[in-house]
């Protein structure tokens, strides 16, 4: 079993193979040495979104390895599992948070993941709609969004 | 305001140095994850660049960011390095200890610190390597460039001559401590970068600073000791030296060097252990061969067959040796069979000759052979000259086998090498046939009752050998010959010990020579059972048509002419009246059965049984075993007691010389006794002896004379050559009749190979044929060209 406490101090005891899904804490107890009573700090995750990412890992842990990069077929947005969709059924903050997350714990699928759930969120949305989505303010100039439609001319899909 | 990445670093150099120095002092979790999510927020953060906000701009910080604190990392490791190089002091043994404990310590560090700084790995490293950039490597990479540039190129020179001097230490016997020169073939093998692509490596460092010279000082101190070690020892001493230190250098492989590095330094040992003294080992090869040194000759094998063309010699000389056993072989068996003849012919008293043993029908020799040299026409006792020839066979296979592997090349060596000795040697001299000959006298005396040896296994064993001998003969068609004709005698005379044998010997020729090689021979199997039924059937109609007391215990073979390889007797024969009866009522009993089949009378192969009353000596009388010749003669003395010799000739009907070599045992035996003259002379007289004893109550006097085996054997060889002639001319039509136009030296190999599993026929007699063919008109010489035959249909 592994201890880890969150940035507000909240710990949690975990087992091995829960923990290792993120590549920082399998590479460090594998450096370090395992230390039962000594807690891992994750000084950048709250206590509510590690909960948020062990329900994850704990849901995936008997997933089977991951096929090396250069085989997986090309990512899509599509092929989101059902119970991760459920999972990520979730506010917008606490989703950039478990992408914050899945990004410094170096979990790849949660990562993944949570990327492929704000890709759709954007897909099939005008810019406008996008900047409604996301909560974006504006603060292009009117050449300067000339110039970036101009650039991106090719996108556009009509 | 600070530069953010100073303080930064300052954070992330701590953490660095503890991992580089003192890594097990002192790095909790705390402090490991403080490491790294301090170079975390560093690169994601945007602080460094507050001012810019647009989102080109903004990736170029984080980009920026990262090349800050991968080249302060860069630097760092740099001067880590430097400041090592200055500790280190000390050579060979003290050096390698330096060398490889700081190895695995830098190293270890550089995959923790390679951890550290994942998400810089994972990020702005990755990007740049994408983007094709080159000497941006991940951090565990950098580390090992790094030590190679500003450590390993330094001091590689000096460690390698540390390393090399360890190993000649080694092969000087001593023992030394192997984990070092491991460690540092480990360092050389790890700092093999592909500098494309940081993922793969290659093993340039490891080939070029290491395998080089470490191949080169190899070949130097085994040339010079292979060539110290040569002069004051021989060469089978130096073998075993060889063989050990080739052994020794794989192991050495295994322990400590790269794997990649056994081909080329197993290969350079090769070279100048073995090859550059091939021709002083192939030399002693002969030696071991006279001296049966079957240990060393596996050695030698070992050894050369690591060398190119290294066994090529041994082969040669190899044929020429066992050519050389076999003749010997053979001469001693020839030798002493001549002696053996000798005193024979001599005194009785070298009565066990070698050769000699007291097999029953060995034909003895006509003329005396002095003991020095052999006499051309010996009679050489087929088992012991089988077994010679067997012997020496088994020896050098079994040397191949063992010594040289079963190698193919060996192998073939030993089949020319027998197949010369056994066509030709000293007691082929006589004839080129002379082998197939005794070889199937042997099969005879093996299959017949009489043979000693009782086992079936035993027979079973000694057939398989036979065959191997066989295996060798050039002239196949002179043991069919011989075989049927003994196999013809032994079913006629039932003197065959087992069906069993019988039929597994022609089960084995057929492997060997197919089926049309065995089929006549299968086919005398199938006139023996029919005419079991035809005996039996022949009896019952007898019964039923004769008085019990008219009836003789009568059996006959009727066996096809074209299969039986059966001489008709040359002389005439009157049937005696007494059996006259059943001759006829046999020939019309078959006759009715098969209308149109000739029957053809084999006298000379039939014997019958004699109860003589007339002995004074015996109450009860003996019983007679003879030939039916035998019988027509002694039935003549029914009538009268004594008869001329002209009497005998003109009532029996036989010719003088079969009459005599019939009267011989008779006489012999004194059944019969001459008087006025001797056997066969004109008006010589033959009285039946009334006063006739023996111990035994049947007695057989049906023993074929030492004359006729000898004139039959030779009547078979002269059938041979007409055989041979018929099928050559046979040959050369079938060629010639799919090919209608052959140049002469074209149709002669083709004749050649046609018959190769027969014999191996002469040209001059190919030619002759070929005149005769001419003469028959089967084809002619095409006019206008040369040597050019054209076929006649």
């Amino acid at each position: 079993m592994v201890k880890i406490t969150s940035s507000d101090n909240q710990e949690f005891t975990i087992a091995k193979e829960i923990a290792n899904q993120s590549v920082l804490i399998k590479n460090m107890l594998e450096d370090v040495g395992e230390a039962d009573d000594q807690p891992i700090p994750l000084p950048n995750v709250s206590g509510a979104i590690l909960q948020k990412v062990i329900d994850y890992a704990t849901m995936h842990k008997d997933d089977p390895p991951a096929p090396p990069e250069e085989e997986s077929k090309p990512k899509s947005s599509e092929d989101i599992e059902e119970r991760d969709k459920e999972f990520m059924n979730v506010d917008q903050g606490t989703l950039f948070e478990i992408i914050l997350a899945a990004n410094y714990l170096d979990m790849k699928n949660l990562l993944d993941l949570g990327c492929k759930t704000v890709a759709n969120m954007i897909k099939g949305k005008t810019v406008e709609e996008i900047r409604k989505t996301f909560n974006i303010v504006n603060d292009f100039t009117p050449e300067e969004e000339e110039q970036i439609r101009k650039e991106n001319e090719w996108c556009e899909d009509r | 305001m600070t530069d953010p990445l100073d303080t930064t670093w300052a954070t992330i150099q701590t953490g660095v140095d503890v991992i580089l120095n003192d890594f097990e002092a002192g790095l909790t979790y705390e402090k490991y994850m403080a490491l790294y999510t301090t170079i975390y927020n560093y690169c994601t953060s945007l602080k460094g660049n507050p001012s810019s906000i647009s989102g080109s701009l903004q990736q170029k910080g984080a980009n920026l960011m990262g090349a800050d604190l991968y080249k302060k990392l860069k630097d760092h490791l740099k001067g880590h390095l430097i400041s090592l190089m200055k500790e280190h002091d000390g050579n060979n043994d003290a050096l390698l200890q330096f060398y490889t404990v700081q190895w695995e310590k830098y190293t270890r560090a550089g995959t923790y610190i390679h951890h550290v700084f994942k998400y810089l790995n994972r990020h702005w490293v990755k990007r740049e390597i994408d983007e094709g950039h080159k000497h941006i490597y991940d951090i565990n990479t950098l580390a090992l460039v790094s030590w190679r540039d500003h450590l390993f190129m330094l001091i590689q020179a000096k460690i390698m001559d540390a390393v090399l001097l360890l190993i000649e230490r080694q092969r000087n016997g001593e023992t030394i401590e192997q984990s070092l020169i491991k460690n540092v073939v480990d360092s050389f093998v790890a700092l093999g970068l592909d500098e494309n692509d940081s993922t793969k490596a290659t093993l340039d460092v490891y080939k070029l600073y290491f395998e080089q010279p470490f191949i080169a000082a190899t070949e130097l101190y085994y040339k010079s000791e292979s060539e110290t070690f040569l002069s004051d020892n021989s060469i089978t001493d130096y073998m075993k030296k060889a063989e050990k230190r080739l052994e020794e250098e794989d192991v050495r492989v295994q322990l400590f060097l790269h794997e990649s590095s056994k081909k080329p330094l197993i290969s350079k040992c090769e070279a100048v252990l073995i090859k550059s003294h091939t021709l002083a080992i192939q030399d002693e090869f002969q030696q071991l061969l006279n001296q049966d040194q079957v240990e060393d000759l596996k050695r030698m094998y070992g050894l050369l067959s690591r060398v190119p063309e290294g066994l090529d010699k041994l082969r040669v000389i190899f044929e020429t040796h066992v050519r050389r056993q076999g003749d010997a072989a053979v001469e001693k068996v020839a030798e002493a069979a001549a002696n053996a003849a000798s005193a024979e012919g001599g005194d009785a008293a070298a009565g066990g000759g070698e050769g000699g043993d007291e097999e029953e029908e060995k034909p003895k020799p006509k003329k005396k052979g002095k003991p020095t040299a052999p006499g051309a026409d010996v009679a050489v006792d087929p088992k012991v000259y089988v077994e010679a020839l067997l012997e020496v066979h088994k020896k050098y296979n079994e040397l191949v086998m063992n010594a040289f592997r079963g190698e193919s090349g060996f192998v073939s060596s030993l089949d020319k090498a027998c197949k010369e000795f056994v066509n030709r040697n000293k007691v082929c001299n006589v004839g080129s046939s002379k082998s197939p000959e005794l070889l199937a006298k042997f099969c005879d005396s093996l299959l017949r009752k009489s043979s000693k040896v009782a086992e079936d296994r035993e027979v079973e064993e000694i057939l398989n050998s036979i065959m191997t001998v066989f295996k060798y003969v050039e002239d196949k068609d002179v043991f069919q010959k011989f075989y049927s004709k003994m196999l013809a005698k032994r079913l006629v005379n039932s003197t065959s010990a087992s069906d069993d044998a019988e039929a597994s010997m022609i089960s084995k020729l057929k492997e060997a020579c197919g089926f049309e090689y065995t089929s006549k021979l299968q086919r005398m199997f199938t006139d023996m059972s029919l005419s079991k039924d035809l005996n039996d059937s022949f009896r019952e109609q007898m019964e039923k048509t004769h008085e019990k007391d008219d009836v003789l215990d009568f059996s006959i073979y009727v066996l096809n002419t074209a299969c039986w390889p059966l001489q008709a007797s040359a002389s005439g024969f009157n049937v005696p009246e007494d059996l006259v009866k059943t001759y006829e009522r046999f020939q019309g009993f078959y006759q009715q059965k098969h209308s149109g089949r000739k029957l053809n009378w084999h006298f000379l192969l039939s014997k019958g049984e004699l109860k003589a009353n007339y002995c004074k000596a015996s109450k009860t009388g003996y019983t007679y075993q003879l030939s039916t010749f035998q019988m027509g003669i002694l039935l003549q003395y029914n009538t009268a007691l004594k008869y001329s010799w002209e009497d005998l000739l003109g009532a029996t009907g036989l010719n003088p010389e079969t009459l005599a070599s019939q009267m011989a045992m008779l006489a012999k035996a004194k059944v019969l006794l001459i008087s006025d003259g001797t056997m066969g002379s004109a008006g010589s007289k033959y009285e039946l002896n009334l006063n006739f004893k023996s111990p035994r109550v049947r007695i057989n006097f049906n023993i074929p004379g030492k004359t006729e085996a000898k004139a039959e054997t030779e009547e078979t060889h002269k059938t041979i050559e007409e055989d041979r002639k018929l099928l050559i001319q046979a040959a050369i039509v079938r060629i010639m009749k799919t090919r209608k136009v052959l140049k002469n030296q074209i149709l002669m190999t083709e004749v050649l190979n046609q018959l190769a599993s027969r014999f191996k026929p002469k040209v001059s007699d190919i030619k002759k044929c070929i005149e005769i063919l001419i003469d028959k008109e089967y084809i002619e010489r095409k006019e206008g060209e040369a040597d050019m035959f054209s076929y006649l249909a």
